[in-house]
């Protein structure tokens, strides 16, 4: 497998749990709400959205539904589709409306019985959906998944040649973009600072490669990556701009894992080298090659990512935001203001349980198969790593630290081929340990995530500029300090 | 025949209940003393469950190597779990909550930090141990059926036991009529003049170690069973107006008095010494009892290790209980804990133990109440019962004990 289909799945993982993510963002970083029933949302979303498509009769399928509103649509052109966007909307109303019914009674309670609350609620709704088959099928879950405008791929244009230039040449624009800003954004580094993280690069790859051949080269390996840490460590230390440095250090590693070591391990390097550079294009779908289904589907989550992520910082820069960030700061000052704050806490939860429901429609698709093991506590805690790591009440941040944390999760997936197969379940525990040392690490240290806390581009009334990051954050008691 | 009814869900109820009880009151000690919110508390309990297993069947986890001595009994086993995650306790608050703490964390980063360090314990477990079932090496324990015929002359107690698949009558025995009625009157009559006897003395500086409620519902209850035992008489026939069947064993009564005996040991440090002073006035207001010298650093890292001590506890009883330690007890039990916590009122370690056995009851009867087909809802009635609460009185049932 080219390591072009793993980017392809990880982003499209981002970008669900991206969307995902940005709700649970607009309800705790924006608007102070910890709801650790987060997933319940997105369960409710994949599950109506997928009896919401699926066709009436459906073998081994015993619960509610089937309303094959696709179908029903067909007749008008993209009818397809649109019946399946009508699913989606239906998957976003019904997380909304849940999430309704639980915030009105549970919302007045302290951040804390909250919590705990919003935790407990999440695991009997998911026990409801595990126990009552004739809701949605119990515990044999939905292989029925519709999958929107599926006949249409592979796409192609016509003749081979035309779609390697055309798909292959859009792949190769946004490697490059990609390689602009990530320069653009390093421009500044110092010398210093550039040639140790070069070198850390290099001695933690030697490090990864020796630990991989094992043997008594194992402590080769150790030392390696002992001493890789310690140049990576002098790198941050020595730059000006710690965050560049990092970033140019992880550019480097991402552009030499995926462009490097393919030449490497791959039986037919330049084959895998060059799926890798023209990733849109798949030369096996289809006769003349093109754009198959995962790639679309990629660009498909990508899309509701984008139109989550703007519908999400128009909320923010707006006065309403304003309202909710301070209803998350302190809840007696608007409402000595007139605002009737506990309405505004159960909008900001209806708005990200909707976008969870979304989040929830593209996994279902993703998996082509739902079932209630799928919507366990643990997707919330991931979800609340990913806007810790990235920075809370940033929206950008909340997507890079998706990025990051599945980066983190599924990347080292990888690692499973030196290993013996029965060693996965431990692997997957030991990253997950992983995770959660991270998580307390980056909030003693940097309690404020990658990004920090967005700037906002209100225009308060009486005076110029918006206030700055730093100012805002003294105002809110200091937690940014370390 | 007998079916068992509303007084057997009552016993397990009890049972349950002490399971639940030795989860909540450590977590509300963390919460209301060290001040976190600890979401990791129920892998703690995970934890402290293997702990014991190391011991007790050391052969069944694969990354460590076999104990030289070989598999030792399940009440070594727990008293080496209680050692362990004392130890453990005190790991968390050194290493982790301590350093948060003086960067003056608010609570939802407290409860962040606590779901990180879950992450890392629960796969801490999976890791070392993977995730299968286990249970512990103990002897078998079997069933004891308390069988009870209500007939118009009196009360016929049977107790039975299932040996080699048949149902073999171990003893018999039988109340007249009119000497219940005498037993219930005079252990009602004693349990209220105890009630009386220590509420005249009752003034603002008095601290009751045991509560005059407390003491006079148990003094009562000796006293029932008491007469019961000393009373016993001939059987009044089998020919009953009402009849029911109390499941009972030695394990179950076991947990409750290890329970129960945990919690004196707790009261009795709360209310007779002056770390237990400290750890009030703490509880109450932190800075007021650092003004008075109250050393708030030792206080902490003391409740760490008695919420260490008393995870281990819920785990051993609960992993024994159940016949089955897996990565997930911890987490399953949680939501129950948590439930009984906020129940009792976050600030007091009594309304805990109280809420805990409210808790546990509530799950057996609701599940004997409902449909059998709602069986597999017993935490949802725990939180149906909590959210009730919330809403009517939003800081528990006895908030400011």
């Amino acid at each position: 497998m080219a390591l072009a289909d793993f980017a392809v799945s990880l982003v499209t993982f981002v970008a669900i749990y991206g969307l995902f993510a940005l709700g649970l963002n607009l309800k705790f970083g924006f608007t102070g709400l910890i709801d650790f029933g987060h997933v319940a949302y997105f369960m409710v979303g994949g599950y109506v959205t997928a009896v919401l498509t699926m066709p009436a009769q459906v073998t081994g399928y015993d619960g509610l539904g089937g309303y094959a509103l696709p179908a029903m649509l067909a007749v008008v052109p993209g009818g397809d589709v649109l019946g399946w966007l009508l699913g989606v909307a239906g998957g976003m109303v019904a997380a909304a409306l849940v999430s309704l019914l639980v915030g009105v009674p549970t919302l007045r309670l302290r951040e804390d019985y909250l919590a705990i609350t919003a935790l407990g609620i999440a695991t009997i709704l998911n026990e409801v959906v595990r126990n009552e088959q004739w809701l949605f099928n119990g515990p044999f879950g939905i292989r029925t998944v519709h999958q929107p405008a599926s006949a249409a791929f592979p796409l192609g244009l016509g003749s081979f040649t035309l779609n390697l230039v055309v798909f292959g040449g859009l792949s190769v624009l946004v490697l490059a973009y990609a390689g602009y800003r990530v320069g653009r954004y390093v421009k500044d580094i110092d010398g210093t600072g550039a040639g140790l993280g070069l070198a850390s690069v290099a001695i933690l790859g030697g490090a990864i490669g020796a630990l991989t051949r094992g043997g008594s080269l194992l402590v080769v390996g150790v030392a390696l990556a002992v001493v890789g840490v310690v140049v990576l460590r002098e790198a941050v230390r020595r730059s000006l701009e710690p965050e560049r440095t990092l970033a140019l250090v992880v550019a480097l590693a991402v552009a030499a894992w995926y462009f490097v070591q393919p030449l490497l391990a791959a039986s037919n390097p330049t084959v895998t080298l060059q799926t890798n550079v023209m990733f849109l294009f798949d030369p096996v779908a289809g006769p003349n090659g093109g754009l198959d289904y995962d790639r679309f589907f990629m660009l498909l989550s990508l899309g509701f990512l984008a139109g989550g992520y703007l519908w999400c910082q128009r909320t923010i820069n707006s006065p309403y935001g304003r309202v909710l960030r301070a209803v998350r700061d302190d809840e007696d000052v608007p409402r000595a203001l007139g605002k009737e704050t506990f309405r505004y806490k159960i909008q900001a939860l209806l708005f990200g349980s909707a976008l969870a429901g979304a989040a929830g429609s593209l996994y279902t698709i993703h998996l082509g198969f739902i079932s209630p093991d799928q919507f366990g506590a643990m997707i919330t805690f991931f979800a609340f790593s990913s806007v810790i790591i990235g920075g809370t009440a940033n929206n950008a941040g909340v997507v890079l630290g998706t990025a990051v944390f599945w980066a983190i999760n599924s990347g080292t997936q990888f690692l499973n081929d030196y290993f013996p197969s029965e060693y996965a379940v431990k692997l997957a525990a030991a990253r997950l340990i992983f995770i959660g040392a991270l998580l307390i690490v980056i909030l003693y240290y940097r309690p404020e995530g990658i990004l920090g806390e967005q700037d906002y581009d209100i225009n308060l009334p009486g005076d110029g500029p918006a206030p700055s990051r730093d100012e805002t954050a003294a105002a809110a008691g200091g937690d940014a300090d370390d | 025949m007998v079916d068992t009814g509303l007084l057997d869900a009552l016993a397990q109820g009890l049972v349950t209940g002490s399971i639940i009880a030795a989860g909540a009151i450590g977590l509300s000690l963390v919460y209301s003393i060290a001040e976190v919110p600890n979401f990791a508390h129920g892998d703690m309990i995970t934890v402290g469950a293997y702990f014991a297993l190391v011991v007790n069947r050391p052969d069944e986890i694969a990354l460590l190597p076999g104990l030289p001595g070989g598999a030792v009994s399940l009440v070594l086993a727990g008293l080496f779990a209680l050692v362990a995650a004392s130890a453990f306790g005190a790991l968390y608050e050194l290493a982790i909550f301590r350093r948060f703490r003086s960067k003056e964390a608010d609570l939802i980063t407290m409860v962040i930090v606590s779901l990180g360090l879950a992450l890392v314990l629960r796969n801490l477990v999976l890791f070392v141990a993977g995730s299968r079932n286990i249970s512990y090496e103990t002897p078998v324990v079997r069933d004891v059926n308390w069988d009870l015929y209500l007939t118009g002359s009196g009360l016929t107690v049977q107790r039975t036991q299932r040996q080699a698949g048949d149902i073999a009558l171990l003893a018999e025995w039988g109340y007249p009529l009119w000497l219940l009625l005498g037993i219930v009157a005079a252990a009602g009559a004693v349990g209220y003049g105890v009630y009386r006897w220590r509420t005249t003395d009752e003034d603002f500086r008095t601290v009751h170690l045991v509560s005059p409620r407390v003491l006079g519902v148990l003094s009562g209850l000796a006293t029932l069973l008491a007469l019961v035992y000393a009373l016993r008489f001939d059987p009044q026939g089998t020919d009953a107006l009402w009849s029911t069947r109390i499941g009972t064993s030695y394990k179950d009564i076991a947990i409750v008095v290890v329970v129960a005996v945990a919690m004196f040991l707790l009261n009795l440090v709360l209310k007779a010494t002056r770390l237990g002073k400290g750890m009030r006035a703490t509880a109450d207001n932190m800075d007021l009892a650092e003004v008075r010298g109250v050393d708030v650093d030792r206080i902490q890292l003391v409740v760490w290790v008695i919420a260490g001590l008393l995870t281990a506890l819920a785990g051993v009883l609960a992993g024994w209980s159940a016949s089955n330690v897996n990565p997930n007890m911890g987490f399953t039990l949680l939501l129950p804990v948590f439930a009984a916590v906020i129940l009792g009122g976050i600030r007091s370690p009594y309304g805990a133990a109280a809420g805990a056995i409210l808790i546990g009851i509530s799950m057996d009867v609701g599940v004997y109440l409902l449909p059998s087909g709602l069986a597999t809802y017993r935490t949802a009635i725990a939180f149906v019962v909590l959210i009730g609460v919330l809403l009517v009185k939003p800081d528990g049932l006895w908030g400011d004990v």
